[in-house]
């Protein structure tokens, strides 16, 4: 049993932080999209979003790229704050990471910055160029991100390693077939088809398509694999109180967030079917009161298609073991009884390194504002359950927001 | 930097043809990857025991393609997760069946340590491991 931790804010006390805006870039190979100009572009959509400009931010919490060091320094160094014209007004400027799941940390950070009184208006950028970044390097810089150099980089490990252990294990204690598997990535296909900013929109996709594509790393086929993207995404949280007089009358609270830090180097997982999700989910639950018969969309990182197999499981969406057949059963597609990942994910909306999970949570965001586009917008959306992981599969994150209304 | 004191001996521990562990000489418990202080009971009191070098095949894979920088010959080849029989885990090389081919393999397999020479270790300072015949 998971020990009991309560929100120390609840719905419509004036200082509960709320989601007011979100803003995203199209997902893909952008070459002649600069890294400021996509972080710029994508702050002024967030902000026009909520309602709001750039004088109205006093928090900016960074989410790291991956590409490149540089641009991670002039992220450092508070460079988005001159940019938007905000130096001198701007209190704090700074960056969270924790890879795949820094956009669930990221939530987290300003929730607590913005309850206690910290911040009263956060802005939370993002964008990455791993779609135009050298694959070559890409693939050496992360066999060294979430993997021990001088304990298991000797073996040759790296990224797709990592996903097709975990996914060897999973169909092993589940009895998944290929087929079920590559029904997961055909589920997150038929959702980017309903996506313009997706990387594979309208690019249909079938498991004999997949089931056909060259072996990468057994048991992973290539069109298995995230494919690497430029994005860039962005979301603004504020106080209940500062939204209400700014005229928002709708807008997302956290109800409650739950995670577990499983391990750091794959091989000490004890179960790599399972990873920290049971225990995550029920700190989850725990503090929202409410379980996942209660979700109206959930969006689950899915940097392979085991990952959130197990993911689903581990959150209660599912009997385990039955991941893989819940996707073959068409319940996570559009019209499902739970849409899943209704951007694309990181899969067909694309791999945009630490920002697949960002882009996921913004989706979600949107869905519970109620500002999808009308051919994907989940019918009176309320309820969303955000699942984050980051590194080796180091840890599970999950978020529980929830639309609410502020009131006059 | 110098390579750690606990890496440099794990490693010529495996030149040596042999599977160390890390073992705490306070609370007893063995550590893997070997740490700079037992994560069980803090002390630095550590040394080393032999493994039995007999475990279980957590799950594996065949690397095919998007070798890290260094590694492009070696493709393809088999990674896995073994549990020692000891109660620690680590990621090693699975060796072939035959040249390229690693078809026997099923997680659960039980698989045994395999010594090699101190040149191979020179070059990939990991553990290699065999499938048990059933």
């Amino acid at each position: 049993m998971a020990e009991q931790w309560t929100l120390h804010v609840g719905p419509g006390a004036p200082n509960d932080p709320v989601f007011v805006g979100v803003g995203e870039l199209p997902t893909g190979k952008f070459p002649d999209r600069g890294f400021i100009e996509a972080l710029t572009k994508v702050a002024l959509l967030a902000l026009k979003d909520a309602g709001m400009a750039p004088k109205d931010v006093d928090t900016i919490l960074l989410i790291p790229n991956l590409h490149g060091a540089a641009d991670q320094a002039d992220l450092v160094f508070s460079r988005m704050v001159e940019e938007l014209g905000i130096h001198g007004s701007c209190k704090s400027s700074y960056m969270v990471h924790s890879g795949g799941s820094t956009s669930d940390n990221a939530v987290r950070s300003a929730h607590g910055l913005i309850t206690a009184g910290h911040a009263q208006t956060v802005l939370v950028l993002q964008a990455e160029r791993w779609g135009s970044a050298d694959l070559n390097e890409m693939i050496t810089m992360l066999s060294k991100n979430g993997i021990p150099g001088e304990w298991e980089l000797p073996t040759g490990t790296q990224f797709n390693a990592i996903g097709a252990m975990i996914t060897r294990r999973y169909m092993h204690a589940s009895g998944s077939t290929p087929e079920e598997m590559a029904s997961i990535c055909v589920t997150l296909r038929n959702w980017a088809n309903l996506n313009e900013n997706a990387m594979f929109y309208r690019k249909p996709l079938t498991v004999e398509q997949i089931l056909a594509s060259r072996m990468v790393a057994d048991p992973l086929h290539s069109y298995e694999c995230p494919p690497m993207a430029d994005g860039a995404c962005a979301f603004v949280m504020t106080t209940s109180e500062n939204a209400r007089k700014r005229g928002i009358t709708n807008a997302v609270r956290v109800a409650g967030s739950g995670g577990c830090v499983s391990h750091y180097c794959l091989s000490q997982e004890r179960d790599q079917a399972v990873l920290g999700w049971p225990l995550a989910a029920e700190r989850a639950w725990n503090q929202s009161g409410w379980g996942p018969q209660d979700a109206d969309i959930a969006q689950i990182y899915d940097s392979y298609a085991a990952v959130t197999a197990i993911a689903i499981e581990g959150i209660g969406i599912c009997e385990k073991g039955e991941g893989a057949r819940w996707f073959a059963a068409g319940h996570g597609n559009p019209g499902g009884k739970l849409p899943m990942n209704t951007n694309g994910g990181l899969l067909s909306a694309g791999h945009t390194g630490v920002g697949g999970g960002t882009a996921l949570l913004v989706e979600g965001i949107r869905q519970l504002l109620h500002r999808a586009p009308a051919k994907r917008q989940v019918e009176d959306c309320q309820r969303a359950i955000i699942g984050g992981s980051g590194g080796s599969y180091m840890d599970a994150q999950i978020l529980l927001l929830e639309r609410t209304k502020l009131g006059a | 930097m110098n390579t750690p004191k606990i890496v440099a001996d794990f490693r010529a521990g495996l030149a040596s043809g042999k599977l160390l562990i890390q073992n705490c000489s306070d609370c007893g418990k063995p550590n893997m990857w070997p740490r700079y202080a037992c994560p069980h009971c803090q002390s630095d009191n550590l040394g080393w025991v032999e493994s039995a070098g007999q475990g279980t095949l957590h799950t594996f894979c065949v690397l095919r393609q998007g070798a890290p920088e260094g590694f492009e010959e070696d493709l393809p080849y088999a990674i896995g997760v073994v549990k020692l029989d000891e109660g620690v885990q680590l990621l090693v090389r699975l060796e072939p069946d035959a040249p390229d081919d690693w078809s026997s393999y099923r997680c659960d397999d039980r698989v045994s340590f395999v010594a090699v020479d101190a040149e191979q270790i020179e070059r990939r300072p990991c553990a290699r491991f065999r499938r048990l015949a059933a």
